[in-house]
């Protein structure tokens, strides 16, 4: 669990980034943090795996404040993926990027072997490869390999498909759902509303520092006024619904207009078209 | 006019080509978005444009690229920048100043604008920018979108006639990538310009492009207006490029003979589609 008490922030003790933040994330859940550039997203970021402390209120990690944890203790809770791979990858093969957590933390024994054996396996990575001449995409993947195969309850991930096309974007997006799906708990900037809507049960949104909205993802997602205030721009399938509403095309409570997805609005539509035939209107 | 004809391109270092046999006719003004799966070629086509291929990265260039009738392999790469102005992926690997009004008078400098055109000319591409406010602001105070901005300011100072951007809005939030898009629209609309952005956020290269080229195994797959293209949206995404939800929806309402409705650009277009199914005009008789 983790708790937000709270909590403000600044990173000069004077300008505060973060105002009175307070949410709790259970073990398990898988949220997304959304606003525009400079809402406060990653600096909520760096408070939850301790590389910034509060300026009031406090961060628990399962009950235990942030401010009482060693940074090695908080690492093995929270793992966390930069934005950019290129500020995480250090070392010169891609099983020495993956021994690199458990050498950290003076764990690199047979069983930190073995698993990194599997990490390689299961990610089809050269070991022997050299990061750097990795592409983008695959440089991503073995950022956030280096994450998951610690094993953390946690993981933070900071915008963890930009630059990527769309099939890295879902083979990143895949992994970190087949994480949540076996318990491991996921916090996640994204910019892609898409991607918001595709994978993540909750959305807490965020401007100036604040949280303006913390809800169900479609909830969040299709209330205009939580839109407006963050800048946001709703998912285009939810966009069209919520449109074909505002314009009196049809009913709040139709299953149009509570099409969440491509496939929902397909069927909807289609449903909706063959009623019509059957009333006589065509 | 762009003009490519027959252009290939091997890496020095590469074992293939990375681009091949591409021919291309770009008229004035266009308005040119490219994208692909990474590794495609699409970074590199760019790089063609601009005459870093051949000038600056050695390799196998065949065939020619014409801009205005200046041929880039036979013209200098200073006299290739004065028409065409980049924009790198990496805003900050192109930033030279600490302060916003240094960094668009840097360029201007270099290209020896006279002295009595500098102001005009800052003060003019810091508005079209929409950033005449952080003229005497430090860059490193600026926020991701802001320096977006403020990297096209830069090169648009110099009046070139193509302006070539790689992932402009990669790391902007979807609101400060819709405006960094209105703001180019509107100065290639208002200059003439050609504008030939690469982009993965295919939504807003459908929207607001009135090319789409899809570079594919360093080949021109598709190429056309956004609707034209995004019709092959099954196509698209067996080479890893996929389609925004709302030509999606329409292609699917399309595909189960709910309405005849071209591909969807944007929303407007797929509400517009939407309706048209609900009134039961979707298909006409």
């Amino acid at each position: 669990m983790i708790e937000f008490e709270n909590v403000s922030a600044s990173y000069d003790g004077e300008l505060p980034i973060l105002r009175d933040v307070s949410f709790r994330i259970p073990d398990g859940d898988f949220v997304a943090f959304v606003g525009t550039n400079g809402a406060g997203k990653s600096t909520t970021m760096r408070l939850v795996n301790g590389l910034l402390k509060p300026s009031s209120g406090q961060v628990l990690i399962d009950g235990v404040p942030t401010t009482q944890l060693r940074t090695s203790q908080l690492a093995a809770k929270v793992g966390f993926l930069f934005q950019n791979p290129d500020r995480q990858i250090c070392c010169s093969t891609v099983r020495e990027e993956l021994l690199f957590g458990f050498r950290a933390q003076g764990r690199a024994d047979a069983e930190a072997e073995a698993k990194v054996d599997a990490m390689i396996e299961r990610f089809g990575f050269d070991g022997d490869a050299e990061p750097f001449l990795l592409n983008r995409g695959t440089r991503q993947l073995l950022a956030l390999a280096s994450i998951i195969v610690m094993e953390p309850p946690v993981v933070v991930l900071d915008e963890p498909t930009t630059g990527l096309d769309f099939r890295e974007c879902a083979k990143v997006m895949d992994v970190i759902a087949e994480l949540n799906a076996r318990g491991t708990t996921v916090i996640m900037v994204c910019h892609d509303m898409e991607v918001v809507a595709d994978y993540a049960k909750r959305v807490i949104a965020m401007t100036a520092g604040q949280v303006v909205a913390d809800g169900e993802t479609f909830a969040v997602l299709r209330d205009r006024d939580v839109l407006a205030r963050t800048h946001l721009l709703p998912p285009q399938v939810v966009d069209v619904s919520l449109r074909l509403v505002e314009d009196g095309a049809v009913a709040a409570a139709s299953p149009v207009a509570l099409a969440d997805t491509l496939d929902e609005m397909t069927d909807a539509l289609a449903a909706a078209a063959g009623a019509c035939e059957r009333t006589g209107v065509r | 006019m762009i003009e490519i004809s027959q252009l290939s391109f091997r890496y020095r270092e590469g074992a293939e080509p990375i681009l091949q046999g591409i021919d291309l006719t770009i008229p004035d003004g266009s308005f040119v978005g490219i994208t692909g799966a990474a590794g495609s070629g699409k970074s590199t086509l760019t790089y063609a444009f601009n005459g870093i291929i051949p000038h600056c990265y050695p390799g196998d260039f065949y065939g020619s690229v014409t801009i205005d009738g200046l041929d880039t392999c036979e013209a200098s790469l200073t006299d290739i920048s004065r028409l065409v102005g980049s924009v790198c992926q990496d805003i900050d690997s192109q930033m030279v100043s600490s302060v916003v009004e240094d960094e668009v008078l840097y360029g201007l400098e270099n290209f020896g604008v006279p002295k009595d055109q500098v102001e005009g000319r800052i003060a003019e591409a810091l508005d079209a920018m929409g950033i005449s406010d952080l003229r005497h602001r430090g860059i490193a105070e600026l926020s991701g979108g802001q320096k977006q901005k403020v990297a096209v300011a830069s090169v648009i100072a110099l009046k070139p006639r193509v302006l070539v951007l790689d992932e402009p809005t990669a790391e902007l939030d979807p609101a400060s990538s819709l405006a960094v898009f209105e703001l180019l629209a509107r100065y290639a609309r208002e200059n003439g310009t050609t504008v030939i952005v690469v982009e993965q956020k295919i939504a807003l290269l459908s929207d607001f492009a009135d090319m789409l080229l899809i570079v594919d195994g360093g080949k021109v797959r598709f190429q056309g207006t956004p609707s034209e293209v995004l019709e092959h949206s099954d196509e698209l995404l067996e080479i890893g490029v996929n389609c925004p939800r709302s030509t999606s929806l329409v292609n699917r309402l399309r595909a189960r003979g709910l309405v005849d409705a071209p591909a969807a650009r944007n929303v407007d277009e797929a509400v517009r589609a939407c309706k048209q199914v609900l009134s039961g005009k979707g298909v006409s008789a």
